[in-house]
């Protein structure tokens, strides 16, 4: 699916049809509830500071619903502008219980602590509008059962004054302490909701965009000066009409700042800018991911790559790469172009909040997108071709193997088992001479037999080398060297068979090489493992210049030791001597 | 003398079994692979064990494996190991803790019946055994300070034959040479090289081996 066909997906069942139609009704609406409210809090007898305590319920009530308005208009597929709509109405209704009437007065009443419940739920469902998990949705409700349920409850029983229409009788003991029951459960929520959502926010490796940042802190702040006032009703603590006054003013802050934040959601444009600007100067930068991370404030993002041919997904370097698994906190992000499947962006599931940022970036980087697959899919061939170089090295050495042992299981037990019995006939005719010096010529041609045998399986494979290491094989190697040799081999244990016959065979053919070709009077061979790969190296004092490409076996070597995924260096000054140093990665 | 013999190759355990029959010995174990040699070993009084360096099942080094075990668990029991590769590191590696009673051999040396019927006997009695071509590589090999220099040519053929674990006597016998002229050129020996006298026959096996091989 295509970045804007996903956002239609959401758009087909989300809210952008009414919000066009009641936008200005709405408006007009809240400016009428405004107004009233004033009137009401002039016309109460009660109220002290009218103008004061008008003025704090506005604050509270219009920002939510101008903000609610605006992010509805601008964010039509997320439900948390109409839930703010319905947040800021909501509390504006509690503003009847000034009303001297008693019907006004109790519906007034009975909302008069609804907006604890409706700002916890606000605060958890930021920023798509739904609460995503069960605690969430189970906290909510308990706030609501509190705030509405025990309030219907202590009205029944006459908590409240008794002007309400819904007491039964006067009010009595049981309605209060259903009211500090409820007052204590609505604070408990409350703090409830700033705790899960600092839980989230710490689960989660995207860092908030400041402007983000901010509403959600001073939201929270808001919620705990609530929490701490209805503690202060619950307790009658002395200082309770200073804590509310604080608490308003906190609470209407937050709505501003979610105002500021959409309207400067274009500020999150400049860094697609940049991003731009950096694509346009270096249309394949070696690390795009780097740039996309930057662009979209995610340093956990990566880039995966779809190749068709192998039918994965791979990472720049062509190694394979697994999708993230739903609910795993990690989201990925299709790219496509002209229709084809060509890349994912994985990262940070909150990012899914901004699709119109992550449509703006994939849009920046389709070229370079594009170029990041062709790498990739250069690397995953080249992988693969060091792979299938790898398994044809290893099926000729298995190979060899299997060869040599046939002549030493074979050929050469029956020349030996030939010679014993040869030898055990010359025993019993001891006393012909001529026969015994005939017995001894066969023996002796048996025996040079038996040597050219082992000299070509051990040209075909060094079975030392398999049966007891490189070290082992080593020392002979270097003793029956046509110089004097100092060997040096530091390995804790054995590696595989593959890299000690890759090892065994560069010392072997760079000491022959020194015998036919380097005139020098003395060697060195140092083996020893260093940084995870095994380091063969070969030093000689002869004259040098050595001629890398016929005739000394050297290309074949490299090539040997290329195809392990290794490298082989040469050295060979005029009159400098030559060192010969193979480097393997332990695999 | 009771020998147990563990080599895979029937026609070549059998033959070994055979002469060694009828060289006197008493052949108790004839087994196929290490483990079956283990068991022999533990549950017999064996005097001499005959080892093939590659045996069963992955022919890597098992035979050496079971040959180390051996002198570790009994060091009555003399291990002499056959190996159809000429490798110095494995001679040392065998030699290593102790030269007494152990024996290293090239497999072709079976057919020379009567060196091979020597060589288990010296072994059986806690003498050594080093091949010649070890020994000879080893002589050949180059030096840029020479130390074998300063030997006389008599000197050398000494040094050769108590590097491959002669006794006096038998290098008394093989240079047709007195007993007290062999003891002279091998004090001689020891004083040109620089080695400590040491007292044992097969402990001086090791000393010159890994002399040489510096």
């Amino acid at each position: 699916m295509t970045a804007p066909a996903l956002a239609q997906g959401v758009a087909e069942g989300g809210t952008a049809a009414p919000a066009r139609l009641v936008r200005w009704p709405m408006l007009v609406v809240a400016c009428a509830a405004a107004f009233g409210s004033f009137k009401l809090a002039f016309a109460s007898d009660e109220l002290s500071e009218r103008g004061l305590q008008a003025a704090l319920l506005n604050w509270t009530t219009l920002p939510y619903i101008l903000a609610g308005v605006i992010a509805w208009w601008r964010r039509p597929d997320s439900r948390f502008g109409p839930l703010m709509v319905g947040a800021g109405f909501a509390m504006f209704l509690s503003s009847l219980q000034w009303s001297s009437h008693g019907l006004p007065y109790t519906v007034g009443l009975a909302f008069d602590l609804l907006p604890a419940a409706l700002l916890v739920h606000l605060l958890l469902a930021f920023p798509s509008g739904r609460l995503e998990r069960t605690p969430e949705r189970l906290l909510v409700v308990v706030g609501y059962s509190a705030a509405i349920g025990l309030q219907l409850a202590k009205m029944l029983l006459g908590g409240a004054e008794t002007r309400n229409v819904l007491a039964l009788g006067p009010g009595s003991g049981v309605g209060h302490t259903v009211e500090d029951v409820q007052l204590v459960t609505l604070s408990v929520v409350c703090l409830a909701g700033v705790v899960i959502l600092a839980g989230r926010r710490r689960g989660s490796v995207r860092r908030l965009p400041p402007r983000i940042a901010l509403f959600v802190d001073s939201f929270a702040t808001g919620l705990v000066a609530v929490a701490v006032l209805l503690l202060a009703g619950a307790f009658e603590w002395p200082q309770f009409e200073t804590i509310r006054r604080v608490a308003f003013a906190i609470i209407g802050v937050a709505p501003v700042a979610f105002l500021i934040g959409l309207l400067n959601e274009h500020l999150s444009r400049s860094t697609l800018g940049h991003l731009l600007v950096r694509l346009r100067a270096d249309p394949a930068p070696g690390d795009l991911r780097e740039a996309l991370a930057e662009a979209l404030r995610d340093q956990s993002l990566t880039v995966a790559y779809w190749l068709p041919e192998f039918g994965r997904w791979v990472d720049r370097q062509g190694r394979p790469v697994e999708l993230p698994e739903p609910d795993s906190g990690r989201a990925s992000t299709p790219i496509d172009r002209d229709g084809r499947r060509m890349a994912v962006l994985i990262h940070d599931a909150s990012l899914a909040d901004e699709p119109q940022l992550l449509d703006g970036v994939q849009a920046a980087a389709g070229i370079a997108l594009e170029n990041g697959r062709l790498h990739a899919e250069l690397n995953a061939r080249l992988e693969e071709l060091r792979g299938s170089r790898r398994r044809m090295i290893e099926a000729g050495q298995l190979e060899r193997q299997r060869l040599e042992r046939d002549l030493h299981d074979g050929a050469q037990q029956r020349l030996i088992a030939l010679s014993l019995e040869l030898g055990l006939l010359e025993e019993r005719l001891r006393a012909d001479p001529e026969i015994k010096g005939r017995l001894d010529q066969a023996r002796d041609e048996i025996a040079l037999s038996l040597e050219e045998l082992r000299a070509v399986a051990r040209g075909i494979h060094p079975a030392v080398v398999s049966g007891h290491g490189l070290a082992v094989a080593l020392e002979s190697l270097t003793v029956m060297a046509t110089v004097p040799v100092r060997l040096t081999v530091e390995l804790d244990e054995r590696m595989p068979e593959r890299l000690e016959v890759a090892a065994y065979y560069v010392v072997s053919e760079s000491l022959a090489n020194i015998a036919k070709h380097a005139g020098a009077t003395s060697a060195t061979v140092d083996v020893a493992r260093v940084d995870g790969q095994v380091v063969v190296e070969i030093v000689d004092n002869g004259v040098g210049g050595a001629d890398t490409e016929r005739g000394s076996g050297l290309r074949g070597l490299a090539d040997r030791v290329e195809g392990l995924g290794g490298r082989l260096r040469i050295w060979t000054p005029r009159g400098g001597g030559t060192r010969v140093r193979a480097e393997m990665p332990c695999v | 003398m009771r020998v147990a013999i563990a080599e895979d190759s029937v026609l070549l355990r059998e033959g070994v079994a055979n002469l060694l029959g009828e060289a006197g010995f008493d052949v108790i174990a004839k087994c196929g692979n290490a483990d079956e040699l283990r068991l022999k070993v533990d549950s017999y009084e064996v005097d001499v064990a005959i080892v093939d360096i590659r045996l069963p099942p992955t022919h890597r080094d098992e035979g050496l494996v079971a040959a180390l075990e051996i002198r570790a668990r009994h060091p009555s029991v003399g291990v002499l190991v056959l190996s159809q590769y000429m490798e110095l590191g494995l001679a040392m590696r065998l030699l290593a803790e102790s030269a007494e009673g152990v024996g290293y051999l090239l497999k072709d040396r079976i057919g020379d019946v009567k060196e091979f019927v020597a060589a288990v006997q010296r072994v059986a009695n806690g003498g050594s055994v080093v091949d010649p071509i070890i020994v000879s590589t080893l002589l050949a090999r180059r030096r840029s300070d020479d130390p074998l220099a300063s030997l006389t040519p008599r000197e050398r053929e000494v040094l050769e034959l108590m590097a491959t674990g002669s006794s006096n006597q038998g290098i008394a016998d093989a240079l047709v040479l007195s007993l007290r002229a062999v003891e002279k050129y091998v004090s001689s020996i020891f004083g040109k090289l620089g080695l400590p006298s040491t007292g044992s026959e097969s402990r001086r096996v090791l000393a010159v081996l890994l002399f040489l091989r510096s």
